[in-house]
């Protein structure tokens, strides 16, 4: 561990202004940003900037001194965040600056040529990808819709959501992002779909998933019974004696994406009446079932 | 992104030197929004003005041209990587080529 005394370059009976003084004099010598080629400037700068940490604390310099703590107390100097160097190399940033060698880039030869062309892609870099999120109701996700939202910079913006689109999917709108700083072209608008769920239809890949209650006197006798599915409904055919769980597949009748169509599943449910019925009840009464008839036979 | 708040905890700035900062343009955050957001190259470049200021006793004129100097030098230092990279590249623009 150095003498802090030592990196700094003062005298163990120095002022606490000869330490001010001398910090600043290293600094503006040593900082990393005022040195972008150096890489050992930060090496150094830290070293200076522990040192001066611990000697211009009146109490640290004390416990020092008096060799309560070592000079190691100096490396745990507050933690600098990255240097600006560290960004400004990049193009496209608001603070970049072509200033410095604008005059060489007019020139004829080889140089010149690179210097142009270097300035040129820095003021054609684009702007930045603005993100959004766009909540679609489930059947718009299924059937494709056109949604205009309104932008928080102000303007809308008509974001075409192709059928079929999942939830999580994020739509790329190019050019439809920040505008760039000098003259490149403006950034992406990406917009991340969250898919709304539906009150009774779900969906599993490309198909569509969908319960459908019907009577007990439907799932007695069969009988055609009008189905939803997510482009309107359809007469959907429930064979004699269904069941609770009984499961028919409307061809084609789930998502259409990508070139093909997803199926419609249909799952029955029997519902008894809610309210009494006397009529149905004197029915059962007077029905015996045939003993082949014991839904719990297996169990 | 940053957003305002956050980036006045990570620079160590209230908000009345940042209006400073902000209409000297030493720092130009991204207006295209409603609320004015922030990147990392901000809160480095924050960092760098704090330097300047507090540890090295630069004035605010001073701190006008250094930051206008060393944006400048950055640019060159680019400008020079890559006429530098596009040498290396055969036939492109290298000489003789």
């Amino acid at each position: 561990m150095k003498d802090p005394y030592e990196v700094l370059g003062v005298a163990k009976t120095a002022t606490p202004e000869q330490i001010r003084k001398a910090y600043r004099q290293l600094a503006k010598k040593l900082h990393p940003d005022l040195n972008p080629g150096d890489k050992h400037a930060e090496e150094r700068f830290k070293e200076v900037a522990a040192a001066n940490d611990l000697l211009s604390d009146p109490d640290k310099r004390r416990r020092f001194d008096a060799g309560e703590i070592d000079a190691s107390g100096a490396e745990r100097a507050p933690p600098q965040g990255r240097y600006y160097r560290e960004y400004a190399g990049g193009a496209g940033h608001p603070y970049e600056s072509a200033e410095g060698y604008a005059d060489f880039a007019e020139g004829n030869d080889i140089f010149a040529d690179l210097l142009r062309r270097s300035r040129e892609q820095s003021r054609r870099a684009p702007g930045a990808d603005l993100h959004y999120e766009l909540h679609v109701p489930f059947l718009d996700a299924v059937n494709g819709v056109v949604r205009t939202i309104a932008l928080p910079q102000g303007g809308t913006l008509d974001v075409t959501i192709p059928a079929g689109v999942e939830d999580g999917q994020t739509l790329r709108l190019r050019g439809k992002g920040a505008p760039a700083p000098g003259e490149g072209p403006p950034g992406d608008a990406l917009v991340r779909i969250v898919v709304e769920p539906h009150a009774f239809f779900t969906r599993e890949g490309d198909d569509i998933h969908v319960e459908l209650p019907i009577t007990i006197k439907e799932a007695a006798l069969g009988g055609e019974v009008r189905a939803p599915t997510t482009t309107g409904s359809v007469m959907l055919k429930i064979p004699k004696r269904s069941n609770t769980g009984d499961t028919l597949r409307l061809k084609g009748k789930g998502v259409k994406a990508r070139g093909g169509a997803g199926d419609e599943f249909v799952r029955l449910k029997v519902v008894m009446p809610k309210e009494p019925d006397a009529e149905l009840d004197a029915f059962l009464a007077g029905w015996t079932p045939p003993s082949s008839y014991d839904p719990r036979r297996e169990m | 992104m940053i957003d305002e708040r956050d980036f006045l905890q990570r620079a160590h700035v209230d908000r009345t030197t940042l209006e400073v900062w902000v209409r000297e343009e030493w720092i130009c955050p991204d207006c295209t929004r409603p609320e004015r957001a922030y990147t990392e190259m901000d809160v480095a470049r924050a960092g760098l003005i704090h330097d300047l200021k507090h540890n090295m006793g630069v004035n605010d004129e001073g701190l006008d041209v250094i930051l206008h100097l060393i944006d400048q030098m950055h640019g060159l230092r680019r400008a020079l990587a890559e006429a530098l990279g596009s040498l290396g590249e055969p036939g492109k623009g290298a000489p003789g080529s």
